[in-house]
């Protein structure tokens, strides 16, 4: 993935790197960074309010799923590039086995054949309490990004990729 | 009836739960069957779903006394995340056993891009919802307006507006340095001209049609400009911060909405005390040439006869200053622009009044009315055009600038 990832077909837009700690002190900091993030990467489109605003949705998730499971240590990664229209995100974070396990459910549920059923399914019948994976389900079952994992072999860290829509893909239904 | 606002919510966390973020505003009116509605506007990025706990009650008081359909207004909610959205479900679940025979409504804007996916899939659901997308019954003159050769001919009516309007920014208020804002910019060639000649800090344009828009970026892009920002907005729903602009500009397009006043309402929203509010609109019932007189003014009012069917009041001009009184607006200016055959290339302006004709034939059209009237208009029109045209004739087009400072109290 990091390989491919170097080839010229994709354009390095920017890279932010922070401390676990001080990221999950505070949960405002997920729509902030997403909302600064959004913007920033936005700039140069050719609607960057519109751009932004559904980059932040979709960066928003994804820190919130990070916020709530990453291992006490460490440093998150974010680099944004693009591919022709497309916004790829890489996020690599610290993990605990169980955070682990957590992801690797996430991304087989996202490419699971009929992921829209199964998140309707979801919503007709919501589990009580919180259900932390959904918000990442639905930026691939809603809005078709793609997501997928890498793991570094005896590394305690782990990357996920998000692949967002085009935008203008967005307005109507 | 019940009225209930409640202020902003800036989540106050109990121990040990992380401080959310839900800058949110909850309007609440049930005024009768037809205007039940609770609006959400802001963000909604609850921690966990008790953080919504006064927006579900809310909700569920608002359904529990409404009968009919329930209208939950979204088209300003610029950030919602999951967590949120699972609880607007519950509510919608809770709706379908409690009130069965209760029909709820979402009503979302397309400038929102994340919203109408999100809830199409509630509304597959859920017999009982639907979602309404607003701004498309807001712009029902807007189809008119996008073909080509309207482009092309409104190209040439902004360069001959130009080249009168130009001096008169000055005595309105415009200087370089200033946040400028130009809602329903069209083309964006008023924006072209701006950051030519007065040199912004900041200029966004801003406009409901996305081919006009495709154009706008488009001119920008082979030109090489830069510091012209283009959105894709709402009028009547802006998303650009209150008191933010220096000079809010809105040029010939209030009087194309049956609704001026919602937006005259943003534009005082986003422009900042101190600030001033631009705007142009026509005067067509003082069109007036010779000659040919005898046939160009009875043309224009069945052309405003057309119009005004159709909710388009092409002869706002001198409603200008009235309109900014009542918006609270001071130090009201008003100038005229007088685009004459003798002060303005006749060509261009005669291809300019043959386009209204097609115009009028579609807003006509739109509206229902009566065939006869616009073989009226376009006979005026046509006797317009040739009085342009002729080397002895003298015909004017008027249009109404005015201008109003946004106080720096409100009473």
């Amino acid at each position: 993935m990091e390989a491919e990832f170097a080839s010229s077909r994709y354009r390095m837009i920017m890279a932010a790197r922070f401390t676990v700690g001080g990221f999950a002190r505070e949960w405002g900091h997920c729509h902030l960074l997403a909302n600064y993030l959004a913007r920033y990467v936005s700039a140069n489109e050719g609607d960057p309010e519109r751009h932004a605003t559904l980059l932040s949705t979709f960066i928003n998730e994804l820190l919130e799923v990070i916020y709530r499971n990453h291992a006490a240590d460490g440093q998150i990664e974010l680099i944004f590039r693009k591919r022709a229209r497309h916004v790829i995100l890489q996020i690599t974070l610290p993990v605990t086995e169980q955070n682990r396990v957590f992801y690797r459910m996430a991304v087989q549920i996202v490419n699971q054949p009929d992921l829209k059923s199964w998140y309707r399914a979801r919503l007709e019948d919501p589990a009580d309490g919180e259900d932390t994976m959904l918000g990442l389900l639905e930026l691939a079952a809603v809005y078709t990004c793609t997501l997928t994992i890498s793991e570094p072999p005896g590394q305690d860290r782990l990357s996920l990729f998000l692949e967002l829509p085009e935008v203008d893909d967005m307005g109507e239904v | 009836m019940s009225n209930s606002v409640a202020p902003a919510s800036s989540g106050t966390p109990s121990s040990g739960v992380p401080p959310s973020c839900m800058p949110v505003a909850l309007n609440m009116r049930l005024t009768g069957n037809e205007e039940q509605e609770v609006t959400l506007t802001g963000t909604l990025r609850p921690f966990v779903a008790d953080e919504m706990a006064s927006v579900r009650a809310s909700l569920e008081q608002a359904a529990r006394s409404a009968r009919g359909t329930l209208c939950v207004n979204l088209k300003r909610l610029k950030y919602m995340n999951n967590v949120a959205f699972l609880e607007l479900n519950r509510f919608v679940r809770w709706v379908a056993h409690a009130r069965p025979d209760l029909r709820i409504k979402f009503v979302l804007s397309s400038v929102i891009p994340w919203a109408i996916r999100k809830f199409q899939v509630i509304a597959e659901l859920y017999p009982a919802v639907t979602i309404e997308v607003y701004d498309k019954a807001l712009y029902p003159t807007q189809p008119v307006l996008e073909d080509d050769e309207f482009i092309t001919v409104l190209r040439m009516q902004e360069k001959l507006i130009w080249n009168h309007e130009q001096e008169l920014l000055t005595q309105h208020g415009l200087r370089p340095g200033l946040r400028v804002a130009d809602i329903c910019c069209g083309l964006g060639c008023f924006d072209i001209f701006i950051q030519r000649d007065f040199r912004p800090e900041y200029l966004v344009g801003v406009d409901h049609s996305r081919p006009l828009l495709r154009y706008a970026r488009q001119v920008v892009s082979d030109y090489g400009l830069e510091n012209i920002e283009y959105q894709y907005g709402d009028a009547a729903a802006l998303l650009l911060a209150d008191n933010s602009f220096d000079f809010v500009a809105c040029r010939l397009s209030l009087q194309i909405f049956h609704q001026p006043e919602k937006i005259l309402h943003e534009l005082v929203r986003i422009c900042r005390p101190g600030g001033r509010i631009y705007i142009t609109n026509e005067m067509l019932s003082c069109v007036v040439g010779y000659p040919n007189e005898e046939l160009i003014q009875p043309g224009y009012k069945s052309f405003l006869q057309v119009s005004r069917q159709g909710g388009v009041d092409l002869d706002m001009g001198p409603k200008g200053r009235f309109l900014l009184q009542g918006a609270g607006l001071e130090d009201i200016k008003i100038s005229q622009i007088n685009i004459s055959n003798t002060n303005s290339d006749p060509n261009e302006l005669a291809r300019v009044v043959e386009l209204w004709i097609r115009v009028a034939w579609q807003f006509g059209a739109a509206a229902g009315a009566d065939p006869s009237l616009h073989a009226d208009v376009e006979k005026g029109l046509r006797a317009h055009m040739e009085t342009i045209l002729s080397d002895r004739g003298y015909a004017v087009w008027p249009i109404i600038a005015a201008s109003g400072r946004k106080p720096f109290r409100t009473s």
